[in-house]
């Protein structure tokens, strides 16, 4: 009674998802599901940032949304990030500034920032970005190199 | 198994229904779920329905003359990225972008926020001082309510059961400011927060304060000490003094009650300082 199939397109391809119980988390849907293990679980709380995945192009927290709210919505989770023009700039940027650590937060960093960057473009200044950013936590505290991949990507940007 | 059964309905009336069909075992509407999901999760809520409002037409933004209607599902990112909003309702626009980061923003609501009615709400303090009107939807068709007669308490609203907010309804353009602070600026509440918002129709200041428990609240006494149109330096000081004394703010975890009486005050100040730097 209260578990039936949801259909989501995830990074692209068609992903159809059977006996979704209605109170599992997207997070839990593409980790375990569909086994992209790209997104993670930092607190589930949604304070962490870690989570994030774009949802038809909008930064969302995986662990706060149910896979049934997003029926019939294109998901684009880190492994997706790098096909959109966008999302191949900031990956290349966080590369480029070394920016990370243990790496755990660079997941929820790489989409959110593509997510910013696709809504405002070039219009938001970085000190903006950064501001927008301040609700993903670097447990490692390596923020100046991500601080530098943030300034660089919206350089980048067509 | 799953801990609730998800319903869908499509129109207003069908979530009504369901609503209040459900209303003896514990049911909750679900718009963002930014709230609700935590609450169930550890059981401040209970609820073995939820009723979700994501087909329901109610995500817009419709301006008709100088009167601004907000759809309560309306994510509040797209408050945020409109234009005409942040230019007509500036301390709107503050108060939203006080509220978590984007992610969040993408799926919390206006609608979520007033039916969560949490004493440190940054939306709650600037739609007082706009004199917002809640849009209900129920049973017996719909009404509108005051928002400061709406709130009674945290996670207390004169809701009834089987009834939804539909929208908010702001009756004019204000120039507006909202400031707060917080101990860190992100992944935390506002100890102390002051909205004000001057009506240039009626010619009347309009403050409030927010972190204050049981709810936020609209300060009249400072309001007034403002008079109508600009107000002279010795009206902002005593603006200022009636905040400090009239507020209801106590001692809490974050700090004494001297120290958030201060702040209430310095943010008084500043928002009153920023509201004048918006006057058309
Ligand atoms: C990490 C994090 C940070 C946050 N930061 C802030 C912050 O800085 N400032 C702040 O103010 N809030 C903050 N919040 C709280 C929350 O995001 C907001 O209150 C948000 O606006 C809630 O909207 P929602 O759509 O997600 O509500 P939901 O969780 O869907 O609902 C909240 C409550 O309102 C009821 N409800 C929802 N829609 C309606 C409706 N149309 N009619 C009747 N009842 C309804 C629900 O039944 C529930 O009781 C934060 C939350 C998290 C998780
Ligand atoms: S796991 Fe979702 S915000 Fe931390
Ligand atoms: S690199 Fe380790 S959490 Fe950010």
């Amino acid at each position: 009674m209260s578990a039936s199939s949801v259909r989501l397109t995830v990074n692209g391809a068609p992903s159809p998802l059977a006996e979704v119980p209605h109170d599992e988390r997207l997070l839990d849907s593409l980790r375990w599901r569909l086994g992209l293990k790209g997104t993670k679980e930092g607190c589930r709380t949604g304070n962490c940032g870690a989570c994030t995945v774009l949802v038809d192009g909008a930064s969302t927290l995986s662990c706060l949304t149910l896979t049934h709210e997003v029926e019939g919505a294109a998901v684009t989770t880190v492994e997706g990030v790098a096909d959109d023009p966008v999302g191949a700039r900031v990956r290349a940027a966080f590369a480029d500034a070394g920016a990370l650590q243990c790496g755990y937060c660079t997941p929820g960093f790489l989409v959110a920032l593509t997510g910013l960057l696709r809504e405002e473009g070039r219009a938001a200044p970085v000190e903006e970005l950064l501001e927008e950013l301040a609700s993903n936590l670097c447990r490692c505290t390596g923020y100046s190199a991500i601080a530098r991949a943030v300034k660089d990507a919206r350089e980048r940007l067509p | 198994m799953s801990a609730f059964e998800l319903i869908v309905p499509a129109t207003a009336e069908e979530a009504v229904a369901a609503l209040r069909a459900a209303a003896g075992d514990g049911v909750a509407a679900l718009a963002g779920g930014t709230d609700l999901l935590l609450d169930l999760e550890d059981g401040r809520v209970t609820a073995r329905r939820v009723v979700s409002l994501r087909r329901l037409p109610w995500r817009t933004l419709d301006w008709n003359g100088p009167t601004l209607t907000i759809g309560s599902t309306l994510p509040l990112r797209r408050l945020e990225l409109d234009p005409e909003v942040r230019a007509g309702f500036p301390g709107l626009y503050d108060a939203v972008r006080a509220v978590g980061g984007p992610a969040l923003r993408h799926r919390a609501t206006v609608g979520g926020n007033l039916g969560r009615s949490a004493p440190a709400s940054d939306l709650v303090p600037v739609l007082l001082t706009l004199d917002a009107e809640v849009e209900l939807i129920g049973a017996h068709g719909s009404r509108g309510v005051a928002l400061d007669r709406f709130l009674v308490g945290s996670r207390r609203t004169t809701l009834a059961a089987g009834e939804l907010i539909r929208a908010v309804r702001l009756p004019e353009r204000r120039p507006s400011a909202y400031l707060w602070q917080r101990v860190r600026p992100s992944n935390d509440i506002s100890q102390i927060a002051v909205a004000t918002a001057y009506s240039p129709t009626r010619r009347t200041w309009h403050v409030a304060i927010g972190g204050v428990a049981p709810r936020p609240v609209l300060v009249p006494e400072a309001a007034g000490a403002l008079g109508g149109g600009r107000p002279t330096d010795d009206a902002v000081r005593r603006a200022r003094e009636a905040v400090r004394r009239h507020a209801p703010v106590t001692a809490d975890k974050r700090g004494s009650e001297e120290y958030r009486r201060h702040l209430a005050g310095v943010l008084l100040d500043r928002a009153v300082a920023t509201t004048l730097a918006r006057f058309a």
